[in-house]
């Protein structure tokens, strides 16, 4: 099986501190890092490796923790232990900040933007989630909702790949959903189900299912059922969780939005974690099967996973001992 | 346990993440009893604990009490205020303030004056299918049933807040030139958001503020001053209750601004919700429509006929009043109309006089955290146009407030639709008209804008300094 | 030593009970062959955590029983440590401070494969879950040791007193 991930290349990305997560640019030419020495790293193909293409050094004065391109690709957003979230245009010799976005009372853990590109979404341990409205051509932010729906920590947000739904995780152990409702945002769905803190969650690209992964060891598939629970508000349901493929924390999960093979739209899902790569593909619509496992990934914990937007397989991961690897994904014969 | 504290002080310093016992980090002092040291300590099914000393003998150990003020001094949490404020300040503490009196030897009972909010009324009336007059007279009635002697309207308090922020703003406004923290001119009356401005924006914000007393505070003063005088009583012989709309008055009522170093009293001793009115309704299983109505009271000692109200909403009408003012005073336009414009949503709108396509006042109401947040950042970069910004931490505002009663079965938009009808169903009056308030005015506090006026109606706020103690810091 | 002295704060625990130190660890033949490579064994990993500085006593966590050798396991070939300590008392607000002391140390000293467990002896505090939830959780700890207050706090806990 361990066949099926090959690695590609590996780059020692944030040398003496450790690499906390990543983002592919909406192409794909471009892959952003962000980490521990308080720097955003953006990467691009050199023949058969990557090579750095800008260190954005200057607008962190702690680890930055997570980064997100805005769908046009021009924008880049940095969450940050800070405590802020800053905002990079990208132009013809770098990144500059435009904006520096203040009001998390401590560490900001996560930020997203939505699929429209007019809207930001940033979380931090303070417990609340925060929707911004971006106005492009001013350069400004302007909070839009405030929405404190968690008891803890709040670790990850991300929204639904073409709604205005956001999805958020949390130390107090569940997902929760937002929508907008009138002029203001509402949590409009709570699951239920990891026993300890959810680090991260992933959309499927059709949006009706949502995987989570947890400190319990555990991943989780949720499906959104039409009609239950009456009303406009959606009913989430696990319907498959997955257990026993991880030792310890799984800190992150990326959900492959390319389809692997033609009429079936058969989706495929990996998943990296504690020091182990490992892809699975669904044996029918609601299990799923480990398809490839990498035991030792990284010389230590692994924090970050992500798909490559347009190359079916190719796959990125970052890790504490601030390395980032590709792998190129083979599907094993049979699934 | 749901906080029921507005939302900005949920955000406020809340990075705590432990249970509330392990939640607080004031060092408090402990009586040890000498002799022998070493023990261990045990914890019971229900929580207590016991020290178990060497020979086996276990002593259940008391637990530390943290007061209010404690919490308020602290830039720790705020959320275990909340446990210290159902001790300090509730309907349960007021029972038995009542209770005790009745027992009290003549010479010892205080004089219990209850100082009703025009928001807590609304509410109340639209919990029970009143009308806001016959709600007041059945209110009066139960209070006084319990033991309550005089149940006053904490409108006619607001008469003086509304005018001393008129006076304020003007003020404000011809200093602008020289002073450049005069404008913009911001709302002093809802203590979630002074509380939140003092422990995160501190002495940037502070400035701004307005001096001017709540409308509680204002009734806190003539309660125990104006009206303890007429009685001939010192200020400890009264017992002040409010009821308000919203808990975070009770923070506020705790502050020490608002403590009688003199005779150790508050102005206001304690703050019940809209919600614990009812509670305390239930509790003595008395439904207000039932309840026979009396006469209301007043501070000057006459019967009020009917109530009244001021313009401008829900949240005591500061902006309206001010501008309204402030044209007059300032530009020399009277009646000067008022006309919202909606901004991002509701619950940031702003108004603006104009004359020849100049600006000459904008105003804005900001409520809610969001709105809050985008007028500190805007403050910030120096990007503020505004100069008065009438800011709630509640959306909606006061009448939306966190101690109002829910109603059953209906959902919050119509149930607070029904509410502001009825609190809009009052007149209007203008506060300059007020006869009992130009009479204070000029008997009490020795006229307009005396010495006597700008000390007693206005407060001072003190920004908080960051946890210094390492061992303190949570993370 | 922080919360000490006159006019600081009282302590929480004014009286803890004191324990003797063990003696020194006796080296053993094959440790002593440099040929042969050593498996770091339970005994070494107490000996990095028992002189750590308690944050409120002029004592050591060993002095204070809040670690003992015996609640300390290695597993060197899975690279695995756990670590158990012991509040003095059920609600200690500093256990939280000890916990990351402990993680700390063993973080500084130990080679990067090892996974640390540090956890609070089973029915020794009263936010047992709760504090141990926040010692696993890395990128709380990693916040915290940004903290500049904080990790000041955490070195006088880790330096050899005076």
């Amino acid at each position: 099986m361990p066949e099926a991930l090959s690695l590609l290349c590996r780059v020692s990305a944030h040398p003496e501190s450790r690499c906390w997560a990543l983002a592919w640019s909406p192409s794909g030419a471009l892959l952003a890092s962000c980490g521990g020495d308080r720097a955003v790293r953006v990467w691009g193909r050199e023949g058969s490796g990557w090579a750095c293409r800008a260190v954005l050094a200057d607008g962190h004065q702690r680890t930055v923790r997570r980064v997100a391109w805005s769908p046009c690709g021009q924008f880049l957003a940095s969450a940050s232990f800070d405590g802020t979230t800053c905002v990079w245009r990208r132009h013809e010799h770098g990144f500059e900040v435009v904006a520096t976005l203040e009001g998390h009372e401590n560490e900001v853990k996560s930020v997203a933007w939505a699929p429209s590109g007019s809207l930001l979404a940033t979380c931090s341990r303070d417990k609340s989630v925060w929707v911004w409205e971006v106005d492009e051509e001013e350069q400004e932010f302007e909070c839009v909702s405030v929405l404190s729906a968690h008891s803890q920590d709040v670790k990850h947000v991300v929204w639904h790949p073409s709604q205005e739904l956001l999805a958020s995780a949390s130390y107090d152990d569940t997902v929760r959903l937002y929508r907008e409702d009138e002029d203001d945002w509402v949590c409009c769905a709570t699951l239920e189900g990891h026993t300890s803190t959810v680090w991260a969650v992933a959309w499927e690209r059709s949006g009706q299912r949502l995987v989570s992964c947890s400190d319990d060891r555990t991943l989780r598939v949720w499906q959104r059922s039409e009609g239950h629970g009456g009303g406009s508000e959606h009913s989430w349901q696990c319907v498959c969780t997955l257990s026993g493929y991880h030792g310890r924390s799984i800190y992150d999960v990326a959900w492959c939005h390319l389809d692997g093979r033609g009429g079936h739209g058969v989706r495929r899902r990996r998943r990296a974690v504690f020091e182990e790569v490992s892809p699975v593909s669904p044996g029918s619509p609601v299990t799923f099967g480990l398809a490839a496992h990498v035991p030792r990934a990284h010389a230590q914990d692994a924090n970050g996973v992500a798909w490559h937007p347009r190359e079916p397989g190719l796959l990125a991961s970052c890790g504490d001992d601030g390395d980032i690897a590709f792998w190129q994904y083979q599907r094993p014969e049979g699934l | 346990m749901a906080a029921r504290f507005s939302g900005v002080l949920q955000l406020t310093d809340l990075d705590d993440f432990i249970a509330p016992s392990q939640e607080c980090i004031k060092p408090v002092k402990v009586d040890k009893k000498p002799g022998k040291a070493a023990a261990k300590i045990r914890i019971e099914a229900d929580g207590s604990y016991f020290q178990v000393n060497q020979d086996g003998e276990a002593q259940k150990l008391e637990k530390a009490k943290i007061t209010l003020n404690d919490c308020l001094a602290c830039s720790g949490c705020i959320t275990s205020a909340e446990s210290v404020l159902v001790s300090q300040q509730s309907h349960g503490e007021l029972c038995k303030v009542l209770a005790l009196n009745k027992a009290a030897a003549a010479h010892e009972q205080k004089l219990v004056v209850v100082s009703v909010s025009p928001q807590s009324r609304a509410s109340l009336a639209a919990r029970c299918k009143l009308g806001l007059l016959e709600t007041a007279q059945k209110l009066s009635t139960f209070l006084k049933g319990l033991g309550v002697h005089h149940v006053f309207d904490t409108t006619f308090s607001r008469n003086f807040s509304l005018l001393e922020s008129q006076q304020e703003f003007v003020r404000r406004f011809q200093r602008q030139a020289e002073d450049k923290q005069a404008l913009p001119m911001l709302a002093s009356a809802c203590p979630g958001w002074i509380c939140y401005a003092e422990k995160t924006h501190g002495s940037f914000i502070i400035p701004h503020i307005s001096t001017t007393k709540s409308p509680q505070q204002v009734m806190g003063s003539l309660v125990k001053g104006y009206f303890a005088e007429q009685q001939h009583l010192p200020p400890d012989r009264i017992y002040h209750v409010t009821v308000m709309p919203c808990y975070d008055k009770k923070l506020e009522a705790s502050r020490p601004d608002f403590f009688n170093q003199e005779y150790q009293t508050r102005d206001v001793d304690c703050v019940i919700t809209t919600g614990e009115v009812l509670k305390l309704l239930e509790q003595e299983g008395v439904s207000l429509s039932d309840v026979d109505p009396s006469p209301l009271d007043t501070m000057l000692g006459r019967a009020a006929e009917e109530l009244s109200s001021h313009r401008g909403g829900g949240s005591g009408g500061f902006l309206e009043h001010i501008f309204i003012h402030a044209a007059r005073e300032l530009f020399g336009v009277h009646g000067a109309s008022i006309h919202y414009r909606p901004l991002k949503n509701k619950d940031f709108q702003e108004v603006t006089l104009e004359r020849d396509g100049q600006v000459l006042l904008h105003f804005a109401l900001a409520y809610g955290f969001r709105n809050i947040q985008n007028l500190v950042q805007k403050l910030k970069r120096g990007k503020c146009p505004y100069h008065y910004v009438e800011v709630m931490a509640c959306p909606s505002g006061c009448l939306n407030g966190g101690g109002q009663i829910k109603l059953e079965g209906e959902s919050s938009k119509e149930e607070l639709q029904q509410v502001e009808r009825l609190y809009e169903s009052l007149r209007a009056e203008s506060p300059e008209e007020n006869q009992a308030v130009r009479e204070l005015y000029e008997h009490w506090l020795g006229g307009w804008g005396s010495e006597r006026a700008l000390q007693v109606l206005h407060t001072q706020y003190h920004a908080v300094e960051r946890a210094s103690s390492a061992l303190s810091i949570k993370w | 030593m922080v919360a000490s002295g006159p006019g600081a704060a009282p302590l929480e625990n004014a009286n803890p009970l004191i324990y003797r130190r063990s003696g020194e660890r006796p080296v053993t033949a094959r440790e002593e062959d440099d040929e042969l490579p050593d498996a770091i064994d339970d005994r070494e990993i107490f000996d990095l955590i028992r002189s750590i500085n308690d944050p409120e006593h002029p004592l050591t966590l060993e002095e204070l029983n809040v670690v003992e050798q015996m609640r300390v396991k290695v597993d060197d070939a899975q690279s695995t440590v756990s670590v158990e300590f012991t509040p003095t008392i059920p609600h200690c607000s500093m256990a939280t401070l000890i916990g990351l002391s402990i993680k700390v140390k063993l973080l500084r000293s130990l080679p990067e494969r090892f996974k640390l467990d540090v956890h609070i002896t089973p029915g020794t505090h009263a936010s047992e879950h709760a504090v141990n939830k926040q010692l696993a959780d890395k990128e709380r700890v990693a916040a915290a040791l940004e903290n500049s207050h904080l990790l000041e706090v955490v070195n006088q806990c880790l330096s050899a007193r005076s």
